[in-house]
């Protein structure tokens, strides 16, 4: 059985349909690629299997429940992880505080489990070489900092399904690597990963499949090999051919 | 003397509900433009109570649980508004509370308010009143401090900050916020269920739109969310606004003269925070 089910979803805000019957299915463990153009309705996907929009039409499963109308928060306790676009950190807060607030957003048998809290933050703080900046406000991060300290954060609150909405985006060259390391951790450790990019060669390195959003409709789903070079992709990154 | 006592026992009254307005204003960044309304609630319901029984027991429960429900109220269309049209429509609503209690006078005594009523028994001398105020202020501000660095208050500042971010963490801000404003409404209970026996008389001008703005400019002042410099603010400002009574000048003055005072702290103090004050807002 998926552990994600996305099926018929569609979507329209303000008269302009931005998903159109979208359906596909992510298997625990597995890493996809989200990819497409600007404005192809990624971000708003996203925002639909996180429970901030409701769809039109469609309905989303999480391990065979249906969690269409589920509320955002009670998604996040079910072990959907989202890392936002933007960076999804509290700037006002200290880093030490941005991961406290995530463990201590968990229900409470799982955050039993996780014992100390602190040392739990101490933890993910490590894991990324920001242990000695714990009471630093997170303001003062860089954009690869950032999301370093968000996806451990989603890490070590246990989620199981990632939300990735283009995590190498602002962040400088040198850290990408580190953020593509850490999300090559996540596969290590069989989470299941749905991530948005727009560097192909990372996409194709990375994920198990890719998907291809165009105008709100999937319109390839496969092995990166296979996608690759399809036609419907060049045109959508390069344009029609002129000599097709 | 009795004037130092007059000012502690001053501060100490309005702590109460400056601190809970605080938590939902200042930390929570909600546009909760109603906190005097629910003084009023509180006041009215405890007061009258108390008139009709004559134990203060049966008026502090009846008091309480109408301070929940209008705090309730408040947090209910917290959840149903945008932050601008629930800082318009609070407003509003209080406007509303001081219409109803106006001309309902049969029942509220209208303009003239509740008199002649009674202190507690052992909080008859100045002295015992100004220790069991401070002691309950005292209690409150530690309460609120440990809150402000616990769980629900770094939860509370998550949803201030970007609700989005914090409820894919599995933040609920129903919960959250309930929590705040119930606390907010405890805090009206205690502010006025001692400053109404402090002066005899629960009088209708006490619960105006001037005494928000008030509250406002104490928040500001002592920035936003921060418990100890929201106390520290009031401490200074109820005294500033006490001292003034002894200026020299007659009333016709000195009235426009205060608000002048409070005009230009209120200036001062948002201009100085002004980076600080709201959230910027931030897309997704
Ligand atoms: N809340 C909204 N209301 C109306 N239109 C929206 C909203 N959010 C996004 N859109 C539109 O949906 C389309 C897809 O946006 P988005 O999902 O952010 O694209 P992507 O992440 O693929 O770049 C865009 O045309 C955008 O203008
Ligand atoms: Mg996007």
């Amino acid at each position: 059985m998926p552990l994600l089910s996305v099926s018929h979803l569609s979507l329209t805000l303000n008269a302009q349909q931005i998903l159109k019957n979208v359906t596909f299915d992510v298997d625990q463990g597995e890493v996809v690629g989200l990819i497409g153009p600007n404005g192809s309705g990624k971000t708003t996907l996203f925002n639909v299997l996180s429970g901030f929009l409701k769809p039109t039409h469609g309905t989303v499963h999480l391990r065979e429940a249906d969690i269409t109308h589920v509320s955002p928060a009670q998604r996040a306790k079910l072990g959907i992880g989202r890392v936002f676009q933007n960076f999804g950190i509290f700037r006002e807060m200290t880093l030490e505080e941005n991961v406290l607030v995530a463990l201590e957003a968990l229900p409470k048998e799982q955050r039993m489990l996780l014992g100390d809290l602190r040392e739990v933050v101490r933890g993910t703080l490590d894991m990324v070489g920001l242990s000695h900046q714990g009471k630093k406000k997170a303001g003062s991060l860089s954009g690869g900092q950032m999301r370093l300290l968000e996806i451990a954060r989603t890490l070590k609150s246990g989620k199981e399904l990632f939300l990735l909405d283009e995590p190498t985006a602002g962040v400088s060259p040198k850290m990408t690597k580190q953020v593509a390391d850490l999300i090559a951790e996540l596969k290590k450790e069989g989470k299941t990963v749905l991530i948005i990019e727009h560097d192909l060669p990372f996409i194709s390195r990375i994920c198990d499949r890719v998907l291809v959003l165009d105008v709100g409709e999937v319109v390839l789903n496969g092995k990166p090999g296979e996608i690759k070079h399809d036609k419907k992709l060049q045109e959508i990154y390069f344009g029609a051919d002129p000599t097709a | 003397m009795n004037f130092i006592l007059h000012i502690i026992c001053v501060i100490a009254m309005t702590l109460p509900n400056i601190l809970g307005f605080n938590l939902i204003f200042g930390k929570g960044k909600i546009f909760h433009f109603g906190p005097i309304g629910v003084s009023l609630i509180a006041a009215y319901a405890s007061f009258l109570t108390l008139n009709a029984t004559g134990s203060y027991l049966v008026a502090i429960a009846i008091g309480s649980t109408f301070a929940l429900l209008a705090s309730a109220l408040f947090a209910w269309l917290s959840f149903r508004l945008d932050p601008d049209g629930l800082g318009i429509l609070s407003i509003a609503a209080h406007l509303a509370i001081i219409n109803v209690v106006l001309n309902w006078s049969s029942f509220t005594g209208g303009a003239m308010g509740i008199p002649k009523i009674p202190r507690m028994p052992y909080l008859d001398s100045l002295p015992t009143f100004t220790i069991t105020v401070s002691t309950i202020a005292i209690c409150w501000i530690i309460f609120l401090f440990v809150l402000e660095h616990s769980a629900f208050g770094r939860q509370l500042q998550a949803l201030a900050e970007h609700e989005w971010y914090a409820k894919a963490l599995g933040i609920n801000r129903i919960r959250i916020h309930m929590i705040a404003f119930f606390i907010g409404g405890i805090g009206a209970l205690l502010t006025n269920i001692f400053y109404h026996q402090y002066i005899h008389l629960v009088y209708l001008s006490d619960f105006g739109y001037p005494v928000f703005i008030y509250f406002v400019m104490i928040v500001v002042a002592g920035r936003p969310g921060s418990v100890l410099g929201v106390t520290l603010s009031t401490i200074l400002i109820v005294t500033l606004k006490e001292a003034v009574r002894f200026i020299p000048l007659p009333s016709h003055i000195l009235g426009p003269v205060r608000l002048l005072i409070f005009g230009v702290i209120l200036l001062a103090a948002v201009w100085v925070q002004r980076d600080s004050l709201f959230p910027k807002k931030r897309t997704i």
